[in-house]
């Protein structure tokens, strides 16, 4: 018989881990954007600016780096030397 | 005949099966970046040739529990049916090579098994509820699993990365999301690995199979240091040759895809694999590949599936087993005919293998002409830059026309 069960957790798993890496890749992007947005303006001395340079830049480094995460853990899963 | 000699004879038509296994597969991870531009065509096949070289090392435990449960207990795997078997197998991943369709090599191993059982024993060999559970149904449910969540991962990569027209052309600053490439070289890079943990372990998993039936092993619970590496080599070979056709279908034949279709299709193809081999479900690669693809492909504003490809494709997922099925079949009425029938049906084999690959170099598919197909899709995301870049070669390379054309008659 075939385990709807099973097949069910496979569909939410692959579905919710997908959407959630790619959202925050992409907003990792968005916010690396915002940084180059805020530059022109940091390089003049703006303070705002300078901020919300920092704070996006720094943002997005920290969703690259959970990203990088995800990799890991995937390279984790595939080889069975670390998990059996 | 020897045994020896039949052994040997399955030993490198198993590792030839290996080879069509590794070029025919190294589209599911390899055709999307390509097709971005993410990675050169030959840098794609090196990496790829690398993680399937390395994954093939990182366990044997796919090998020690291949189990054909498609085949009835008490059916002897003899080794002159895994032989006529992989004829079978090997034939019907060359016809759709040939054809540029992605298909998965398993169901065609399991296909030519599965011909080759019922040559010998009957229709009763095979165990018709198991093909529907492990074959058929997940043919439907792996394209939709996967193809759902690169629709969705393309839509909110699309949508958080959106800058208005205005906003672009007010700072000179674009989307960004030509980055995704740099994504794509990473995910791609993990649907490789797990390619390789898992398919040169099925030829492994074959050749101990035949070895242990013929006595040459006593029993299957380790992997011959030689059938490690040379199963291991089979399909780094395969993946390095490239299978351009069937790249060509999945990067641009299927759908037009960008960077961050691209990044969203490989990250639904690496997740859903992973999340179908660690909780009990198994898909098949190419079947997820293909789905994650033309989900990506609608998922983008304009993006358009090529719905004739499409089907071509899924047809020939369910022609796969039992086509494969049919010419196992045959071979092993072939091979039922004495050592001399096992001889001949070799012999057809290598001729009809040659006799495709003579067919192919008609309509060679390289990595060069993947390429020209790709520039042109990839046009509308150039930067300013690439474009003059283009129009300046572009410019030089009819100079040099011209300049050869003059020579040419100062000549005459």
């Amino acid at each position: 018989m075939i385990n709807w069960g099973n097949f069910l957790l496979v569909a939410l798993a692959s579905i919710g881990f997908t959407v959630v890496v790619v959202s925050l890749f992409s907003l990792a992007m968005r916010l690396l954007t915002n940084a180059r947005h805020a530059l022109p303006a940091a390089r003049k001395g703006k303070i705002s600016a300078v901020r919300s340079e920092a704070l996006n830049r720094v943002t997005s480094y920290l969703l690259f780096l959970i990203c990088a995460f995800a990799l890991v853990y995937g390279i984790y899963l595939i080889v069975p030397y670390f998990h059996i | 005949m020897d045994p020896i000699l039949v052994v040997a004879l399955v030993v490198s038509l198993a590792l030839f099966f290996d080879f069509t296994n590794g070029f025919h597969d190294t589209a599911n991870a390899m055709a999307t970046p390509i097709a971005t531009g993410a990675l050169k065509p030959k840098v794609a096949v090196a990496i790829a040739t690398t993680m399937n070289l390395v994954g093939a090392f990182l366990s044997t435990a796919v090998a020690k529990t291949i189990s054909v449960d498609l085949i009835n207990e008490g059916v002897n795997l003899g080794a002159e049916m895994v032989f006529a078997g992989l004829t079978g197998a090997i034939i019907w991943n060359l016809t759709t090579w040939f054809l540029g369709l992605p298909s998965s090599s398993s169901h065609a191993l399991f296909g030519g098994l599965i011909g080759a059982a019922m040559a010998y024993a009957g229709v009763a060999a095979v165990n018709f509820p198991k093909v529907f559970e492990k074959v058929l149904i997940p043919a439907l449910l792996a394209p939709l699993i996967a193809g759902i969540a690169a629709w969705l991962a393309t839509r909110l990569a699309y949508l958080i990365t959106a800058r208005s027209q205005q906003q672009r052309k007010k700072t000179g600053i674009g989307t960004g999301r030509s980055n995704f490439k740099v994504g794509q070289v990473f995910s791609s890079s993990l649907v490789a690995l797990s390619h390789g943990t898992n398919d040169a372990q099925k030829t492994m998993g074959v050749i101990t199979l035949v070895l242990v039936t013929s006595g040459f092993q006593s029993n299957g619970d380790h992997v011959q240091l030689w059938v490690i590496l040379s199963a291991a080599l089979a399909i780094a070979i395969g993946t390095y040759s490239g299978g351009w056709r069937i790249i060509k279908t999945m990067g641009s034949g299927l759908a037009e895809i960008k960077p961050p279709q691209g990044f969203a299709s490989e990250t639904a193809t690496g997740v859903t694999i992973l999340a179908s081999s660690n909780l009990g479900f198994a898909l098949s690669t190419t079947q997820v590949a293909s789905g994650a693809v033309m989900g990506a492909g609608l998922g983008r504003k304009g993006g358009q599936v090529r719905w004739s490809k499409a089907g071509q494709i899924v047809t020939g997922w369910f022609l796969t087993l039992p086509a494969a099925a049919l010419v196992g079949a045959i071979s092993a009425y072939i091979t039922l005919l004495g050592p001399w029938g096992l001889l001949a049906d070799a012999i057809i084999t290598v001729a009809i293998i040659i006799t495709i690959f003579q067919m192919s170099r008609r309509n060679r598919i390289g990595h060069h002409n993947v390429l020209s197909e790709v520039e042109g899709a990839s046009e509308v995301i150039a930067s300013p830059r690439q474009v003059r870049a283009a129009a300046s070669k572009a410019e030089k390379a009819a100079k040099s026309v011209k300049k050869s054309e003059k020579k040419g008659k100062g000549r005459k």
